[in-house]
């Protein structure tokens, strides 16, 4: 781990022109990964975090922001720039059968993105190097020339970390690439996604809704909510001293397996309203408890509230005594 | 008497490439106002037993044997006609997608009211009454009862779904990954109506998830699938405090924790044995860190290591960790 900024997010936008209005997807996101870190984003379903996580790797152009990767300005690439974008960032996608291409056998699949960005010379090497990838990620060498959809979920999901791996890159965004699998399986993948960042020194974004995996796995977490930025900091922090309603209620709202946990739920009334076209006024209103006039018409900034720790909410300090 | 006891269960799908062993000869009990948690990953056969209860095993499935007591009675045996007036009335099913288990060309308060008018005596109008009454206690207005499923968020369809099974008072619910499909927030609010509703109708449930920490919310009872067979059964305190069989306790390894910090996950190694080609023996030795010759050869029995808690494993007793780990 060093103290280095690996990527490093300016007031990241990202909008999508819809026939209702302006979605706003990912809506003035600030972080910085440090290189060899994790940083986990959870959220629910469409509150951004996967959108975020494309538009970080560049695969949706940004609304307005900017994205530096290792201290380079890669908001608007240029045809070189995103040549090192490309070697450099690398995603791992949540559902492994849609995303690999069924016509290709494994080692096709593993050698695609090194005959792209021409990394390898030759068959040979590309061989050799295929198999040196498959043993990293824990692929016997005899599914070398197996398809798809004769593999399961887990090993599947290795074909996607192995592509990834293979142009060597620094920085991978993971998005959910476990909630597809059968949870002995997910503990594989969870392992080796960690043993390989002490190995090759890895940077991750890990997109999930699962919060005991984004808690294992990472170093910091960002917590969004309908686009927004809610809560920020290091992940023990996170789970022992909550700060925003909504993480409140995200936390009380995991199912703990033990039968001597007694707790109290918050259970949060109401759904996600819809990002197209939000009002003004901070995007949890509508299902805080502790809403009140000012809320409705004015966007919470994200400030540092305790040292390192980062929380977009009107009356933070009331409600933590603080 | 239970309201269900199943015994000795098996159902196979014969194919082109050979039976599919989906249940091998599982046991269980369900007393009235109780509920069941059943365990499993994945291809464990807890989706096909809970639909064996109702008689609904797809083609080309078949039950080979086992009994089906619904009140003393077998379903199994009893005439078609009398299984559809159990079915949806008195034992019914809360299906796992709510996207697709809704009749998408027909308005939510027809479908609640279609299971009534099918059940229950009585005319369209009560019908129309009983299904504003449903719906209200599911959270759902009256104003909402004309609108079709594509107008509902996955959370509202769920609880659709939820109306449509309580719709007739049933004896007995079995809820298919009730909230697998939600995000959290909306599970913790489906899964208190589901066991504030239960409370109120003292329906029975056999909870289908593989989720430990659902289980232990709401469960009474836990049996844990493994390839076909229950592995491991006893009360919520057996299964969580004196976790007895080696693949319940991989699965507890295998769900990072929020309490502690642990630098390694320790995972159940392979994967989930092909149904149709199940290893010989006990199904998980291949992947049981304290298997012996005797495991590869021999099915074992179901032990009892406490009162009611039952362990299908010939180490159950004493677990003794083979030298060298098995890997791929």
């Amino acid at each position: 781990m060093s103290e280095k900024n690996l990527i490093e997010v300016q007031n990241l936008c990202k909008y999508y022109k819809t026939p209702k209005g302006a979605l706003h997807a990912v809506e003035n996101a600030n972080f910085s990964i440090r290189e060899g870190t994790t940083l986990g984003v959870v959220g629910e379903s469409g509150c951004g975090k996967s959108t975020l996580g494309r538009t970080v790797m560049n695969l949706h152009e940004s609304t307005s922001g900017k994205i530096f990767f290792d201290g380079e300005d890669v908001t608007h690439p240029n045809k070189a720039q995103k040549k090192t974008i490309h070697k450099n960032i690398q995603m791992i996608f949540q559902d492994p059968s849609s995303s690999l291409d069924p016509r290709k056998c494994v080692s096709d699949l593993i050698a695609e993105p090194m005959k792209v960005m021409k990394i390898t010379r030759g068959k040979k090497e590309t061989e050799k190097r295929v198999a040196e990838l498959m043993d990293t990620v824990g692929l016997a060498r005899r599914y070398a020339f197996a398809y798809p959809h004769e593999l399961d979920g887990g090993r599947r999901q290795r074909i996607g970390i192995a592509r990834a791996l293979s142009v060597s890159p620094k920085f991978i965004v993971c998005d959910e690439p476990v909630s597809a699998l059968d949870v002995s399986i997910q503990a594989q993948i969870l392992n080796l996604l960690q043993d390989l960042q002490e190995q090759h020194g890895l940077t991750y974004m890990f997109i999930t809704h699962n919060l005991s995996v984004v808690k294992h796995i990472s170093h910091d977490i960002l917590v969004m909510y309908l686009g927004c930025e809610v809560e920020k900091c290091e992940s023990e922090e996170l789970f022992l001293r909550p700060l925003h309603p909504y993480t409140k209620g995200l936390l009380s709202a995991i199912p703990i397996p033990s039968i001597h946990v007694d707790r109290k739920r918050i259970v949060m009334s109401g759904e996600v309203t819809s990002p197209i076209n939000p009002k003004p006024g901070c995007r949890f209103a509508a299902r805080c408890p502790y809403a009140t006039e000012k809320c409705t018409q004015e966007l919470p900034q994200v400030e540092e509230v305790l040292p390192n720790h980062f929380c977009a909410c009107h009356h933070v300090r009331e409600l933590n005594n603080l | 008497m239970s309201l269900l006891e199943i015994k000795d269960l098996a159902i196979h799908f014969p194919t082109e490439e050979g039976d599919v062993r989906a249940v091998n000869g599982i046991s269980l009990t369900v007393d009235e106002g109780k509920t069941l948690g059943l365990v499993g990953e994945t291809g464990a056969g807890k989706t096909t037993t809970a639909l064996g209860i109702l008689r609904l095993v797809p083609e080309p499935g078949e039950v080979l044997s086992g009994e089906i007591l619904y009140k003393g009675q077998d379903i199994m045996k009893l005439p078609n006609k009398e299984v559809q007036d159990i079915r949806g009335n008195e034992i019914s099913m809360i299906f796992q997608d709510p996207m697709t288990a809704l009749n998408p060309v027909m308005t939510v308060g027809d479908q609640v009211a279609e299971v009534i008018l099918r059940h229950q005596n009585c005319t369209k109008t009560e019908a129309q009454g009983r299904m504003i009454e449903i719906l209200g206690k599911v959270g759902i207005g009256s104003d909402r009862a004309g609108d079709y499923p594509h107008q509902f968020s996955g959370g509202m369809k769920q609880r659709v779904i939820i109306a449509i099974a309580l719709a007739c008072n049933p004896k007995l619910l079995l809820a298919d990954e009730p909230t697998t499909a939600l995000d959290v927030t909306i599970q913790a609010q489906v899964m208190e109506m589901i066991n504030e509703l239960k409370k109120e109708l003292g329906t029975a449930m056999i909870l289908i998830t593989h989720d430990l920490g659902i289980v232990a919310e709401s469960c009474d009872n836990v049996a844990i699938m493994y390839a076909g067979q229950i592995v491991e059964y006893g009360s919520l305190e057996d299964i969580f405090d004196h976790t007895s069989h080696p693949y319940t306790k991989g699965l507890f390894n295998s769900i990072p924790s929020l309490e502690k910090k642990v630098h390694r996950l320790e995972p159940i190694h392979g994967l989930m044995p092909d149904p149709a080609n199940l290893p010989t023996g006990c199904a998980f030795h291949p992947r049981c860190p304290y298997a012996t010759e005797l495991c590869e050869t021999e099915v074992p029995g179901a032990t009892e290591v406490g009162p009611g808690h039952l362990c299908r494993c010939h180490h159950c007793g004493n677990l003794q960790k083979k030298e060298g780990v098995i890997h791929e």
